[in-house]
């Protein structure tokens, strides 16, 4: 199960699902992580944490913690 | 604080995720002309105003944070989505304009939608269209009205252009609807996830009818690069001058250099820059007081209004550089899109100690001033995290211990020496931030104890597209934030140097002195030099003298730094006070300086300033947490009086057992 958190820099793919028991669920899914969106990993804090997606035409930063919940296809 | 609103009149509500362009708008529509008042019942802070009245629009105008879903997240959200559904005040609105940024409508039609769900009148107010054009897409107002179900006018946030429609759409709902409310329905959060995934669906196909390529031949590379994409979403992207930049500043190396140098610029602007505004200030001030005493006379209201009062506003004000500076140079690098990259590259480290990157910019804040500082933590959604933030905060360096460190480097190192002088500066700033570090660590350790919070600590923020910064919206944020530190410091600083004065000053309204063979202004000083030894305050003084004996100090500092309760800068002005020292300002520090090398412990031939009280001192003031405003700020802030006690209790009285460690430990090393 490939999450989030595992992607490469510049790899592309696409959410499948998010893990409803994170306890930051429905705000990843509020700002627009949702089943079927494209993501990007385009960069990271130099601890390698936080994370930046490119979603919806915009960069989102998230903790890696956060990014082990979307599950990708 | 007073409101400017009647309440029986229309309310029209704006709403919008943060960088939406919402503020940018409420301006349009304000003119310069708002008022920033609390929500009720807290401390969340919204602006309010009536329309620019070239509109023809006869109602209220309300601003409020930016949220991104009408389900809250934190309790700042929740405030701001509760008086949406029900102002305590001016109760529901009558139109809800939604600011949604065009090259992000996938996003924000997400609150449209919850918006329209619970059954308030909408307005989308579409934004950025130029940002979405050079990415090579337009988007059609008509279609996104027909396919949304509610009104939609286009905004340009540079010109202006189309205030004037949205003007006229809401004169036609509010004749329309005849001022009825709707019956409002609350969203209910268990059920919701499942319904924001339903919405994006709706959304993004929305999005795929309304947005369109422009059809133009320098957009054909866009279109190829359109057949390659992965899913069904276009402008999937960033604007590629964004991406750019960000392989600069948010590089493993390169960003954390930038990094530090824009927070290292920005640190030592704040000095330097302010430094000749604030001398002006106090020469300005100096010579009112001068002018005010020698006009009065030397009588007790005559003091009262130059050394209580006018002082005391002085030293209010001697600050208004460094906060303005401050708030210039974070409003433009918020408004660039470089603050959110800040937050994200310190976000690992201050989570390790309990804080959150967003913790970076309130503690940022806190070495120009700690009380806007902890207006700023608002941005932390987090409660424990923000509780924390406006914990730790004043430990950070206040310009405040400014003049109190620069005097007792002085006394350390008698010769103007520049080189040592900035080196032990630089010492107690290095010092001063490991330490709140350390402290901020072991405070989240007890934090169960001392916060009170737990909650789930997350770190979601968007990274906005570079822009470059909006000259009007920064100057008004600015000006904002520096009325809010005059309104919270300015009256508690006043109204306790009165206090401390009368305490200075009474009861020996008129001591007896010989004054044979006495210049004018030696009597003058005789006569301080008597009254402060038999004031109000000398007797308290003599009450914590055994407090003050164990780390080498007497009463006389002990009122001092009593005084500096009030504000920290007051203590060299104490100290003047009580050492009678007096002579042009020119001269002041080096009489200061002069009584501080002269002075001996009551009864003795010891010297009451030696290196080891003086270093004491200097650690007492990195600790202590002597400033009544920023404890009625933290008050105000967290909500109760829980977390200004501790700090008072936990860092007055760390900062004391590390004076006496100091104190007591050089001496045992033979430096006295």
């Amino acid at each position: 199960m490939k999450t989030a958190a595992k992607l490469k820099f510049g790899e592309k793919a696409i959410i499948n699902y998010i893990d409803e028991n994170h306890p930051s669920f429905r705000r990843i899914i509020e700002i627009g992580f949702t089943p079927g969106q494209e993501i990007e990993l385009l960069s990271s804090s130099i601890f390698n944490d936080p994370l930046a997606f490119s979603l919806r035409g915009t960069m989102i930063a998230i903790r890696k913690h956060e990014a082990e919940s979307i599950i990708l296809s | 604080m007073k409101e400017i609103l009647t309440e029986n009149k229309n309310l029209i509500t704006l709403v919008g995720p943060p960088n939406s362009g919402k503020t940018t708008l409420f301006n349009f529509l304000s003119g310069k002309n708002f008022k920033t008042v609390n929500y009720p019942g807290s401390t969340i802070e919204y602006n309010s105003t009536e329309f620019l009245s070239k509109f023809e629009i006869d109602a209220n105008l309300l601003d409020s944070p930016g949220i991104i879903s009408l389900i809250p997240n934190s309790p700042d959200e929740e405030i701001t989505v509760n008086s949406l559904y029900e102002h305590p005040k001016f109760g529901v609105p009558n139109i809800v304009i939604v600011t949604v940024d065009s090259s992000q409508v996938s996003r924000h039609l997400l609150l449209v939608k919850q918006l329209l769900e619970s059954n308030f009148n909408v307005i989308i107010a579409l934004t950025m269209t130029d940002i979405l054009h050079k990415k090579g897409f337009t988007i059609s107002p008509t279609k996104l009205e027909e396919k949304i179900g509610c009104k939609v006018v286009k905004i340009d946030g540079r010109t202006g252009k189309g205030v004037e429609n949205l003007a006229v759409t809401i004169r036609q709902i509010l004749s329309i609807s005849d001022n009825t409310k709707n019956n409002l329905t609350k969203l209910i959060p268990s059920a919701h996830a499942e319904r924001i995934i339903r919405f994006y669906k709706e959304i993004e196909q929305i999005e795929n009818e309304v947005v369109s390529e422009i059809a133009a031949e320098k957009n054909l590379k866009n279109a190829n690069e359109q057949l390659n994409k992965l899913s069904q979403n276009f402008i999937n992207k960033p604007d590629s001058f964004t991406l750019k930049l960000d392989r600069i500043l948010l590089h493993k190396f390169w960003g954390i250099i930038f990094f530090l140098l824009i927070t290292g610029t920005i640190f030592t602007s704040i000095f330097w820059l302010a430094l000749p505004l604030m001398e002006l200030i106090d020469e300005f001030f100096a010579v009112m007081a001068n002018t005010a005493s020698n006009y009065l006379g030397n009588n007790w209201y005559g003091d009262l209004i130059a050394d209580g009062i006018i002082s005391s506003v002085g030293a209010v004000i001697i600050f208004v550089p460094q906060i303005v500076i401050l708030f210039i140079i974070l409003g433009f690098l918020e408004d660039t899109g470089y603050l959110a990259r800040g937050a994200m590259l310190i976000d690992k480290p201050l989570s390790k100690i309990g804080l959150n990157g967003r913790s970076f910019v309130p503690m940022l804040s806190g070495f120009a001033c700690a009380i806007p500082a902890m207006l700023a933590a608002r941005t932390i959604s987090n409660r424990k995290e923000r509780l924390l933030t406006i914990f730790i905060i004043p430990l950070m360096s206040c310009s405040a211990r400014l003049p109190v460190y620069a005097l007792l480097i002085a006394f350390l190192i008698p010769k103007e020496n520049f080189l040592i002088g900035g080196f032990i500066f630089s010492f107690i700033y290095l010092f001063s931030i490991i330490s709140s570090v350390v402290i901020a660590g072991i405070i989240n350790k007890f934090s169960r104890t001392i916060i009170r919070e737990e909650d789930n600590s997350s770190f979601i923020l968007e990274l906005p597209s570079y822009k470059i910064p909006k000259l009007k919206s920064v100057v008004l944020n600015t000006l904002s934030s520096t009325r809010q530190y005059l309104k919270e410091a300015g009256p508690v600083i006043i109204v306790f140097s009165i206090v401390l004065w009368v305490l200075t000053y009474f009861p020996n309204t008129n001591p007896q002195i010989d004054t044979n063979n006495l210049t004018e202004t030696e009597i003058v000083d005789a006569i301080q030099m008597e009254r402060i030894s038999t004031s109000y305050a000398a007797q308290i003084g003599k009450i914590i003298e055994p407090v003050m004996i164990p780390i080498g100090m007497d009463w006389r500092i002990g009122v001092s730094l009593i005084s500096a309760f009030v504000a920290r800068e007051v203590f060299v002005s104490s100290l003047a006070l009580i050492f009678r020292v007096s002579g042009d300002e020119e001269t002041l520090r080096d009489s200061i300086l002069n009584a501080m090398r002269h002075a001996k412990i009551n009864g003795t031939d010891k010297n009451l300033f030696t290196p080891s009280t003086a270093l004491g001192l200097i650690i007492f003031f990195v600790f202590a947490m002597q400033c009544l405003s920023t404890i009625a700020v933290a008050k105000k802030e967290s909500g109760h009086w829980r977390i200004p006690l501790f700090q008072i209790l936990i860092f007055s009285g760390f900062a004391y057992f590390a004076t006496f460690i100091t104190v007591n430990g050089l001496r045992l090393f033979g430096i006295d």
